[in-house]
């Protein structure tokens, strides 16, 4: 097994309940759409090789779904700290999932790195696409939440996890920031915890032998 | 004298009452307050500590709320301060053996509720860990393992909230000092002890590589307690964590495991493994650590879903555990029952080497034996036990389990019938062999069919694995399966160089041993027995022997072993198979049963329970012409009485023997049931074997079968409906189907050839008609639009003259000058 990646980096995705977090994992990761996903299932942790081609570069995304500690945001904490990309995910038909993501911003704001790259999500972008009853009206407009963003200095974009629409580039987006973050020299000596340079693969432990075993053959 | 009651009234105090322990731990908790000085501070807190374990309630009562607040405010500033503040509050808290004395384990409890009462005290002892000092550090570890003792889950839920818990408990992972990183793993063990959000987060700080550093740095398995700690933590991030699992196979971790028993993770599949792995030197401590490894590798072999890139060099490590290496038989058991159940590896392909020791070194120098296939390996080590049936006739509980282990895994292997028609064709003549040119026996069959002459206990165990082996052959199979192993005619028995051995393996570099006899001439006017004729004769050979009145008890209770095996294989493989049945009943199997069912000894239920078990099989099931019919058996069953045989096949049940058997766990203590005043085991550990659990379901499924059987006039089929007749005729007709679906077998594959060859020029036909539908499709579509084009045109056209001539008329009204027949102009314009 050899690493074929040239960076590790940790993704976390947060956001209220039941914006979709678990949903834009699987889409990332298994491509598959789940309408009613189990939360007992524990689809929580995810992995993807993203390439980004301009820079000639492989990474390996590595996904936590804060999932469980909506209830207790204290831990989640634990887990900004530790990240290199945020997926910060609303639902564009959720007023109130928009508005909480400001709280969300200013969790991270407080316990991340300061140089964690945050991209503002918009989930279900097909259900305004849908008319009545399997549609539902769209409560955050696309301008508001850009504008947003920009004040904000986040990435934006809309994405849904059902259709798949910009999930990968969502990440990608993310990726493609802190590689340039990387480049400008912004962590020096590996400082984000949330980044790891492929090294090679360890893969002998170098056991002491004590005591040699003798055979006959 | 005056002196003396001065210094005596100042001690007393100023009340003139004596000073009280009470008092005292009063005056020295009311000193913690932060007004006092730090030294003051000190001085109290260490005054505490002495009285704390005497005067536990006292000083809880008292001192708790002061103590923690020191915690908080000066156990950063002075290590000293802090360090004698968590001892004490840890003596308040142990409910441990060291909290003796009457209530002192209440107290620990009640003190612990105290300090849980809030979220303060655990969210304090956690920054405390992040503090670099070595006692503050060693002191707050002993203190939360004592909290997390007590009251786990409610030092759960505080962690979850507090800030700096992660990343203080990893920073103790990586902790140079041995002392505080081992103390470390212990309290991380109960911190995360069912607790997927923890796991969860642990992880994602880098617990799972922290882990494996402490693992590799203090030398793998042969490291010592602290190894099987951190094994044991990495177990439990992993064991039902589907979260954490995904993440620890995207790690570089998985191959580590593989590694650290000396298994080349990425060895290819036609390389022999190496001697540092097969043969290594095993002391308990390592064999403990060891066994966490499987087991680890066996959970992360258990996933379903989205298995581990290493799931083939996992399993064969297993495989190569068990059956090529001289790791301690426990660990081999654990090897083995941990493979996947739905197995599914080239076990026939895969070539393993495995080792005997070399008598008299001490386990010291090995033997390589000839290479062998995976299945061979694991059908010997079944048969005969580890190590060529070195230590067979022990019969060791040990010993007993791994070789049912290995039954298991051939059990689970050849349920797939592609496997099972393979390991049946192994036993067969090669096409176009002279039929007296016997194959090698195999040493499956060769077990199978060795004759009951002579009482040997390692002999009598191998049988009875071989019927095990055989049933798990035979149980739904298909009837292709069933009609080879009614045709099949094994070889003469002959006794091998050994006599518990298999005359299979030979050392690799050792001489051959000695050929074995020429086989004897066959007698041209007596055509070899088949396997079912000769175990019929076994049968009845050892119905014999168990009543020999020269038995010991314990003699005695091996022919008995040795009856129940092929009992119980002959219900099996007599089941609905009507050959079969008439086979045996030529072959004399009536009489024993009838035998053993009027016996009168009522010492043992068992035997006479399975045979009119077996009786009832052959009744049910008799259903093609032959000498002995449900006529002739009926008389004999109402003369025995069915009550009394429905009577017998219920003691089965209740014998210990037949209740003990459980799906995992087929080897019972000898003798079972214990108190059998004749009996006692040879040595430590002896085990024995009667059923197993596959025998046991198959009983309690068709049980009531057999019985309503019983019951049924010879005319009549009730238990399975039809009559004799039309038995007879589903028989020949079920023959008749066969022939045809072998034939259909063969057409359908004719035609497959056949096909392939016609399908390059079908595929070429297909895409000519393909691209040339839709060339029609286009030219149709391409005229529907002119159709429509010209339509609108026209209906452009029929407008506009409307039009033109409206204007016209407008125009003439106007008193315009318009030509009566122009084709052409431009006055449309409006
Ligand atoms: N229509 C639509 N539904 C979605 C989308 N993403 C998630 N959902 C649904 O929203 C619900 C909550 O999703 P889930 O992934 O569990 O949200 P989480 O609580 O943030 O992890 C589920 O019923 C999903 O099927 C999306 O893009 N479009
Ligand atoms: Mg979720």
């Amino acid at each position: 097994m050899s690493a074929s990646w040239n960076y590790v980096f940790k993704f976390i995705i947060t956001g209220d309940a039941a914006v979709g977090k678990s949903s834009i994992l699987i889409r990332l990761t298994d491509q598959r759409f789940l309408a009613n996903p189990d939360p007992t299932l524990g689809v929580e942790f995810g992995s993807k090789l993203i390439e980004i081609p301009e820079e000639g570069k492989v990474i390996k995304l590595q996904c936590w779904d804060t999932a469980g500690t909506e209830s207790f945001r204290s831990i989640t904490r634990s887990y900004y700290r530790g990240a290199a990309g945020c997926l910060l995910v609303y639902d564009v038909t959720s007023r109130r999932s928009f508005t909480n993501a400001r709280t969300w911003l200013a969790d991270v704001r407080e316990h991340a790195d300061p140089h964690l790259s945050c991209i503002l999500v918009g989930n279900k972008t097909d259900l305004c696409d849908e008319p009545a009853p399997a549609g539902r009206p769209r409560e955050v407009p696309t301008e508001e939440a850009e504008l947003w963003a920009k004040e904000e200095g986040l990435l934006f974009v809309e994405a849904s996890a059902k259709s798949g629409q910009n999930v990968e580039l969502a990440f990608e987006q993310a990726a493609r920031d802190i590689l340039d973050k990387i480049r400008r020299g912004v962590f020096d000596d590996d400082r984000s915890p949330g980044v790891k340079l492929s090294k090679p693969v360890p893969n002998s432990l170098s056991l002491e032998h004590k005591r040699s075993t003798t055979c006959c053959s | 004298m005056e002196f003396f009651s001065q210094t005596y009234v100042a001690l007393r105090g100023p009340t003139g009452a004596p000073q009280t322990a009470a008092d005292t731990i009063g005056r020295l908790s009311d000193r913690l307050s932060p007004a006092t000085l730090l030294a003051d501070r000190r001085a109290a807190v260490l005054a505490l500590k002495g009285l704390a374990r005497d005067c536990k309630q006292d000083v809880g009562d008292r001192a708790l709320p002061g103590l923690i607040e020191v915690l908080e405010n000066d156990a950063e500033v002075d290590a000293d301060i802090g360090k004698a503040a968590l001892e004490t509050l840890n003596i308040l808290c142990e409910t441990d053996d060291s909290a003796s004395g009457h209530g002192a384990r209440d107290l620990g409890f009640k003190h612990t509720d105290a300090v849980l009462a809030t979220e303060k005290a655990t969210h304090v002892l956690f920054t405390l860990l992040g503090d670099n000092s070595f006692y503050i550090r060693f002191a707050t570890l002993q203190y939360l393992s004592t909290l997390l003792q007590n009251r786990r889950q409610i030092v759960q839920a505080y962690f979850l909230k507090s800030q700096a818990g992660p990343r203080s408990v990893i920073a103790v992972l990586e902790d140079k000092r041995e002392i505080i990183r081992n103390e470390g793993i212990s309290m991380v063990q109960a911190l995360i002890s069912q607790s997927p959000d923890i796991q969860k987060v642990l992880a994602f700080e880098g617990a799972f590589e922290k882990l494996f550093a402490t693992i590799t740095q203090e030398h793998g398995v042969e490291g010592g307690v602290v190894v099987l700690e951190a094994l044991t933590c990495v177990e439990s991030l992993l064991r039902f964590n589907s979260s954490n699992h995904s993440y620890f196979r995207e790690t570089q971790l998985p191959p580590l495991l593989c590694t650290l028993l000396q298994f080349p993770p990425a060895m290819p599949f036609n390389e022999i493994a190496p001697q540092e792995f097969a043969l290594q030197f095993w002391d308990d401590n390592k064999t403990a650590n060891a066994a966490a490894v499987v087991r680890i590798i066996g959970m992360l072999l258990s996933t379903k879903a989205n298995p581990a890139q290493e799931v083939p060099a996992f399993t064969r490590c297993l495989l190569e555990i068990a059956l090529a290496s001289n790791m301690p038989t426990p660990i081999k058991t654990q090897a083995l029952r941990l493979l996947p159940t739905n197995l599914n590896y080239p076990l026939l392909e895969l070539t393993v080497t495995p080792y005997m020791p070399v008598p008299e070194t001490n386990g010291e120098e090995w033997d390589r034996l000839e290479a062998a296939s995976a299945l061979d390996a694991l059908v010997e080590l079944a048969l005969h036990g580890e190590y060529n049936g070195l230590d067979a006739a022990k019969r060791s509980k040990d010993g007993l389990e791994l070789r049912t282990a290995a039954v298991c895994v051939f059990e689970n292997f050849s349920r797939k019938e592609e496997n099972k028609q393979a390991i049946i064709a192994t036993m067969l003549p090669a096409e176009g062999q002279n039929p007296k040119e016997y194959p090698p026996p195999r040493p499956l069959v060769h077990a199978l069919i060795a004759p009951p002459n002579e009482l040997d206990m390692a002999l009598v165990t191998s049988t009875q694995l071989a019927a095990l082996l055989f049933s798990h052959l035979l149980r739904a199979s298909s009837s292709r399966v069933k009609s080879f192993a009614i045709s099949l005619t094994p070889p003469p028995f002959h006794i091998a160089p050994t006599p518990t051995a298999g005359a299979f393996f030979v050392p690799a570099d050792g001489v051959a041993p000695p050929a074995p006899p020429a086989a004897p001439e066959i007698d041209d006017d007596d055509p070899p027995q088949t396997l079912l004729q000769i175990l019929s004769e076994n049968l009845t050979l050892v119905s014999l022997a168990r009543k020999r009145t020269d038995n010991s008890e314990r003699e005695a209770r091996e022919w008995d072993r040795l009856f129940v095996a092929y009992l119980s294989l002959f219900s099996q493989w007599l089941w609905d198979d009507a050959i079969a049945v008439r086979e045996f009943l030529n072959a004399g199997g009536l009489s024993v049963l009838v035998e053993a069912i009027n016996q009168t000894n009522e010492a043992d239920s068992i035997i006479p329970g399975l045979c009119a078990f077996l009786l009832g099989i052959c009744y049910e099931y008799n259903r093609q012409p032959g000498e002995i019919t449900r006529s002739t058996i009926y008389p004999i069953i109402s003369r025995l009485g069915v009550e009394t045989l429905t009577g017998r096949m219920t003691r089965v049940r209740e014998d210990e023997r037949f209740k003990a058997v459980v799906p995992d766990s087929i080897v019972l203590p000898y003798p079972t049931p214990s108190h059998h005043p004749g009996l006692k085991p040879e040595a430590d550990g002896e085990g024995e074997i009667w059923f197993d659990w596959a025998f046991v379901d198959f009983w309690k499924s068709n049980y009531f079968t057999v019985q309503r059987g019983l019951g049924t006039d010879a005319d009549q089929l009730a238990a399975s409906s039809g009559n004799a007749e039309s038995a007879m005729l589903v028989a020949s007709l079920r023959e008749v189907i066969q022939k045809q679906a072998q034939e259909i077998e063969a057409l359908t594959s004719k035609l497959g050839a056949a096909s392939t060859a016609k399908s390059g020029e079908v595929v070429a036909l297909e895409q000519k008609l393909s691209s040339l539908t839709t060339q029609l499709q286009e030219s149709e579509d391409k005229r529907k639009e002119q159709d429509k084009e010209q339509e609108d045109l026209l209906v452009l056209l029929d407008e506009l003259s409307n039009k033109r001539s409206r204007d016209k008329q407008r125009m003439k009204e106007a008193g315009l000058d318009v030509s009566e027949d122009e084709a052409d102009d431009d006055e449309e314009d409006e």
